[in-house]
């Protein structure tokens, strides 16, 4: 086995975790297909563009203010539109993919085209891992995507709220029962999952430019992950994740870049003809036992 | 005290609850019991407030329309329109049919997630109360919820409920699909949790005769009506309803 295959495809597979772990979460708490989520990635990008370069802000002032901005921006797109179309799950799909293709249409409107915009790296230089090369921000994206698996996990199994978070994807009905409050949670989880989309974007987005296209590809990216992993089941996005990274990097190494796309959406059509819950379907299981 | 006031839900134009009131004091037992759509699990999510999700859900998505009337009360006060996670911070806490745990949690993590509304020390003081009341469950600590059987699952349903610190419990059909040693656990945990808790219980059942030695007063609902009610004395002397609902 190459060595840069290993190296890059673990790369690829933190990269893919980070886009596609926020999505996740928003389906896993409150069954809501976030398809604005991808717009939110790309809109964070921007405002810290927009506030570094523009503004004249510090960079990591300028990044945390635009992911707070994102999360911010998911409770309101919550509280406004989702709470009244929740459990439609047509409707659900309609809304949020409206409200993505708004933003991203308006940032074209707006004059943000072509690959002329950046954000910076959080650090320049090279290591060698394995002998291989690899940059600093790749680096970052690999212990930040890591970082935040193992901060969710931790969320989840102590603190109140992540308990509540986790209660609420398991039976919302039966969590509302115990007085936990199914609106605010969801508000919550769609507010995290937009914060989780804004970090993704400021990790990645130094690797390359900042284009408004990228937010349908990392939609489609994260729903393929979701899909292969089971949609709403976190070790399910992880296990997808590290799935569909090699696997992309691996056509990528001997075929040409944009199969990327195609092995994400045959992974989609694969896994819905052969097993439609995805590699960790058990849930479903165990609510019938129950 | 908690006290429905001429309750009626229907669905549609199905009449599923048809003036109902009952009232259960401080410190009470109170029985619902009647057949398969008798109303025993509307009046629950009418008395715990999930009927205002399921009214909230359907209109929503074009579903169903229910319509309800009547009162709710507890200590007095009005809380019909109350939702079912407030009523739940009132002491008011349901513990539904068919017990809806979270499956993919283990029993410490459910009861965990069951106390979210109690600081750290009731959580762990709660926790060894259910561990005592129910030591079967030591054992099962992290085993996934959905893998116990319908007795271990009842039992971790009615530990979460009270991990919620309630005054008010409501046990839907607690005993649905148990064997009888196993009924006789859960049955045997009403008097206990009323006695070392203070709690009052209201419990539904279909077949009565293994709670109505623990309930004060016991109402009979036939077609989402109240056709009998009295004290357990009182339903015991009646032979029709002993023949019917008590089995002997």
């Amino acid at each position: 086995m190459h060595l840069d295959i290993l190296v890059y495809g673990f790369i690829q597979s933190c990269a893919l975790l980070l886009m596609a772990f926020g999505f996740s979460l928003v389906y896993g708490v409150s069954r809501l297909p976030n398809f604005a989520h991808g717009a939110l990635y790309v809109l964070t990008g921007f405002v810290a563009w927009a506030l570094f370069k523009q503004a004249g802000l510090p960079y990591p002032l300028a990044a945390g203010l635009s992911i707070l901005i994102s999360g911010l921006l998911g409770v309101a797109i919550y509280y406004v539109v989702l709470r009244r179309v929740r459990g439609m799950e047509v409707s659900e799909v309609i809304a949020t993919y409206a409200i993505g293709l708004a933003v991203l249409e308006g940032l074209r409107y707006a004059g943000f085209r072509g690959g002329s915009y950046s954000l910076p790296a959080l650090s320049d230089g090279v290591v060698f891992i394995f002998d291989v090369p690899v940059d600093h921000q790749r680096v970052w994206l690999v212990a930040l995507g890591l970082f935040m698996v193992v901060a969710i996990w931790l969320f989840t199994r102590y603190t109140r709220v992540g308990r509540s978070l986790k209660g609420m994807a398991q039976d919302e009905r039966a969590a509302m029962m115990l007085g936990i409050d199914s609106d605010r949670t969801a508000a919550l989880a769609v507010g995290l999952g937009s914060m989780m989309a804004g970090i993704a974007a400021l990790i990645i987005f130094p690797l390359g430019s900042l284009v408004v296209e990228e937010g349908y590809k990392v939609l489609i990216y994260a729903i393929a992950v979701c899909v292969v992993g089971g949609l709403g089941s976190w070790p399910g996005t992880v296990v997808a994740s590290f799935v569909l990274g090699y696997s992309q990097y691996i056509t990528v190494s001997y075929g040409k870049p944009h199969y990327q796309m195609v092995v994400m959406l045959l992974a989609i059509i694969v896994t819905l003809v052969i097993r439609p819950s995805g590699f960790f379907g058990k849930q479903k299981q165990l609510e019938e036992r129950v | 005290m908690l006290e429905a006031r001429e309750v009626m839900v229907f669905y549609e134009n199905m009449l599923a609850l048809n003036n109902i009131s009952i009232t259960c004091p401080d410190n009470g037992v109170i029985g619902v019991f009647g057949a398969n759509s008798a109303g025993k699990s509307t009046l629950m999510y009418a008395l715990s407030g999930i009927i205002l999700d399921i009214q909230h859900k359907e209109k929503m998505r074009g579903g169903e329309r229910i319509t309800l009337f009547g009162q709710v009360l507890q200590d007095g006060e009005d809380i019909t329109d109350l939702k079912a996670h407030l009523r739940a911070r009132r002491g008011l806490v349901l513990c539904p049919e068919r017990r809806r745990l979270f499956p993919e949690s283990s029993v410490a993590e459910n009861l965990a997630i069951g106390g979210h509304l109690a600081t750290k020390s009731q959580a762990k003081e709660t926790t060894e109360f259910v561990m005592e009341m129910f030591p079967a469950l030591k054992a099962l600590r992290s085993r996934a919820a959905g893998f116990l059987s319908g007795g271990e699952q009842q039992m971790v349903a009615i530990g979460r409920a009270l991990m919620a610190q309630p005054t008010m419990l409501l046990l839907d059909e607690p005993l649905l699909g148990l064997a009888p040693s196993i009924q006789h656990i859960v049955v045997e945990s009403i008097p206990q949790i009323r006695k070392e808790r203070g709690i009052s219980v209201i419990v539904t059942e279909q077949y009565a005769r293994p709670v109505i030695p623990y309930v004060d007063y016991a109402y009979i609902m036939e077609n989402g009506s109240t056709v009998m009610e009295g004290t357990r004395e009182e339903l015991l002397d009646n032979p029709d309803i002993k023949a019917a609902y008590f089995g002997c």
